[in-house]
């Protein structure tokens, strides 16, 4: 065989990063098994399920306005207008928002494209400008669709002005912080911008819990409204955006293509996860890019047998995640809150609501170590215990975060309201059923994909898949039907302590047979 | 100290067994007894089931037909005395990602009641050379390193039956042999060991007897034969 002639190039004829991404988009095209009508009509019906979503929250959102306008006498005391919680609950979500970006990216690469793409004499911020823009476009459009239904309920008469202007200024919010985020990544800061968001979030409402409760237990009257904003103020955000997108696009080709590559695996991994609907590989995705090595080991010394070390291995692992430890404090800060705000506090739906979103969310983080060994069940296997003492020992540390958490948000609530231990009684009772949720939601089974599936708005999903995914939070929402009872009957008493801790035993010690008799499974 | 090796009753034992995933079968049936002091090595080409059997064996998988019994019980892996008698390395990524080396060597000792914890588990990590590293957390060791710290944990406790998925997978030259000196010592002190394996030095090593998986039959080889017969499979 004779050898092949040498290789030549010509540097004029070099593919410039924008030409690469477009005879890729027209490769991919070309090739889709899709029509155009085809694709249309998945456009329209992400249309209408999109159109479907914001008619019904805007009604539900209308609907709990107009119920705080009729409501009562508030079951606690409330020192917090309404307008003061919702900046705060916007903080909390531009804060989610933001950790989001930060573990995915915001810019990153498939590993095809990091492959084939990242290493050819193309400009990389070619290459990875439609990465950017699409970034931009995909969360400030799920973000002005998000605020929709707020922006038409604002007001009792809202203006086509007022709406177009909460959409911008969000919009603009949400583009301007992947903008932000961007420019810290490709100024090597990547991966700091999440624990300042997280650290920020918590701060906030740790200080929010605390001025609302000294203010209500001392009688210190009411937070003054926040201050409106001023006009054209939608414009700024926008602005803002422009500015930090424009200093990120600058700067993307400076980005390596390692720290791409992992980004873009960490991102196909959270967006597999949430297309099969794995909540749990998609909280594993975003949770960390990876755990910091501790400065010192521990020994263990006071751990004499395999119960005790199930225990301490769980206890190291959740004080080791700072991601986990910062949802207990949000988890606790967000039934306080409520209860305290004007209008929710008194709608006892409302109070329930948030503490079971609250409790639901310490679960969820209380549940992280038991989430980790369903992934690998050679963990269980490791100690002489059979699988029902693994899942008793799994659930003790849950059980001890969901009690100072529930304990917590009784006392910070009652602390005003005159009843104090009840309300504190009360709420730690549920802490064995949230606890129980906890574990049943780590060991859930995987939606089943192979059977058959049922069309929805959403696309077509496995039959079962709801009751599969509300495995966990079902036995802390049922669990707590006897608080919602005594906060509807006019706030807590002996009796309902009394049947809230005997129905919360119950169902924990059940939900907890139930995770025990679960298969172990290879791996 | 056993040092009597012939075969006495067998403590893991299997009958007729059929193993797969599914409903079909990956080899033909198996019939095995490993007695205390024993080690049976499984030899086969890629896919020919020596994985599959291993779960099967240890009660991760149910058999497609037959029996698997450990001291005469059925196995069952959900039970603490089967947890207590059986270290098994079947996984390399079976780790807390936030505990490190050390801790993860430390709570199998600790729980497995073992005397003098921390000395023991210096001892294995030394065995293993994984002194520089054991502070280190699995996400930060190689592949090789993580094998290392597996089998450690698997021989950090005591246990009756020690079974390894190709336990000389990933690891240089100089730490197989020490392995197969470490996992002969063990079953000269009594122990089963049942491992699956395509090294023919570490199969002469450990093996008193060898299994040939295979679709047709799954005959018993002594160990020089079934060393022989490596590279041609």
């Amino acid at each position: 065989m004779s050898a092949p002639p040498a290789v030549l190039a010509d540097r004029d004829a070099e593919l410039s990063g924008a030409a690469v991404r477009r005879l890729t988009r027209r490769a991919t095209a070309a090739r889709a098994d899709t029509t155009v009508a085809a694709r249309l009509a998945e456009a329209w019906g992400s249309l209408v399920s999109v159109a479907i979503g914001v008619a019904v929250l805007a009604g539900t959102v209308a609907s709990l306005r107009e119920r705080v306008t009729l409501a009562g006498a508030p079951a606690t005391a409330t020192v917090l207008p309404a307008g003061v919680t919702a900046a705060l609950a916007a903080v909390l979500a531009l804060a989610g928002l933001v950790v989001a970006l930060d573990r995915l990216g915001p810019v990153s690469s498939t590993p095809a494209a990091a492959a084939w793409w990242l290493p050819l004499p193309a400009g990389r911020r070619d290459l990875l400008r439609g990465e950017l823009g699409r970034v931009v476009a995909a969360v400030a459009g799920t973000a002005a669709v998000a605020a929709l239904p707020l922006a038409l309920t604002l007001t009792d008469a809202p203006s086509l002005g007022g709406v177009a202007a909460v959409l911008a200024g969000t919009a603009g919010t949400a583009a301007a912080l992947v903008g932000a985020v961007a420019l810290g990544q490709t100024r090597g800061g990547g991966g700091r911008a999440a624990p300042v968001a997280g650290a920020v979030a918590v701060g906030l409402a740790a200080a929010a819990v605390g001025s609302a409760t000294v203010l209500a237990a001392t009688g210190g009257g009411e937070l003054p409204p926040l201050p409106g904003l001023p006009a054209g103020w939608a414009v700024l955000p926008g602005a803002a955006a422009v500015l930090l997108l424009a200093g990120a696009l600058a700067g993307l080709g400076r980005l390596g293509a390692g720290q791409l590559r992992a980004l873009g695996a960490t991102s196909q991994y959270a967006s597999a996860s949430a297309l099969s609907l794995d909540t749990r590989d998609l909280g594993r995705a975003l949770a960390a890019r990876s755990p910091r090595e501790p400065r010192r080991g521990r020994r263990f010394p006071r751990v004499a047998g395999a119960w005790q070390a199930v225990v301490a291995a769980d206890r190291t692992a959740l004080g080791r995640s700072p991601w986990h430890l910062g949802q207990v404090a949000v988890a606790v800060a967000v039934p306080v809150l409520v209860a305290r705000t004007d209008g929710l506090g008194a709608l006892p739906v409302a109070v329930w609501g948030a503490c079971a979103a609250g409790w639901a969310l310490a679960a969820v983080a209380a549940g992280h170590p038991a989430r980790q060994a369903q992934l690998v069940p050679a963990l269980d296997r490791l100690l002489p215990l059979s699988a029902a003492g693994v899942t008793v020992a799994r659930a003790v540390v849950p059980l001890a975060v969901l009690a100072v958490v529930t304990t917590l948000t009784g006392l910070l609530i009652g602390v005003a309201g005159g009843t104090p231990a009840l309300w504190t009684g009360l709420c730690a009772a549920t802490a064995p059923a949230w606890a129980a949720a906890a574990l049943r939601g780590a060991f859930r089974p995987e939606v089943d994909w192979s059977g058959p599936v049922v069309s929805t708005p959403m696309g077509a999903l496995p039959t079962g898949v709801g009751a599969t995914l509300v495995q966990g939070v079902d036995v802390g929402l049922v669990g707590s039907l006897p608080l919602a009872a005594a906060l509807v009957s006019g706030g807590p008493t002996p009796l309902w302590l009394a049947v809230q801790l005997g129905w919360s035993v119950l169902l924990c010690a059940g939900a907890l047979a139930l995770v025990a008799r679960r298969p172990s499974g290879p791996g | 100290m056993p040092t009597d090796r012939t075969p006495g009753s067998a403590l893991l034992e299997a009958r007729d067994l059929r193993v797969g995933h599914g409903t079909e079968p990956v080899c033909a049936p198996v019939d095995l007894a490993v007695a205390p002091g024993r080690a049976l090595g499984l030899v086969g080409a890629n896919g020919a089931g020596k994985s599959t059997l291993l779960q099967t064996l240890v009660g991760l998988l149910a058999p497609l037909a037959g029996t698997v019994t450990l001291a005469g019980r059925e196995v069952d892996e959900r039970r603490a005395d089967v947890r207590r008698d059986v270290a098994c390395v079947l996984d390399d990524e079976a780790f807390f990602p936030s505990l490190t080396g050390r801790e993860h060597l430390l709570l199998t000792a600790r729980g497995h009641g073992v005397r003098d914890p921390e000395a023991v588990v210096d001892a294995e990590v030394a065995a293993f050379g994984l002194t520089g590293r054991i502070d280190a957390l699995p996400s930060r060791l190689s592949s090789g390193q993580r094998r290392r710290l597996a089998l450690a944990a698997a021989l950090v406790r005591p246990a009756r039956l020690v079974v390894l998925d190709e336990p000389e997978r990933r690891l240089d030259a100089g730490m197989r042999t020490r392995l197969a000196g470490r996992l002969a010592r063990l079953r000269d002190d009594g122990a089963a060991v049942v491992f699956a394996c395509h090294d023919a030095d570490f199969l002469r090593a450990v093996a008193d007897d060898v299994l040939l998986l295979d679709e047709d039959a799954c005959p018993r080889l002594d160990p020089a034969s079934a060393a022989d017969l490596l590279p041609a499979l």
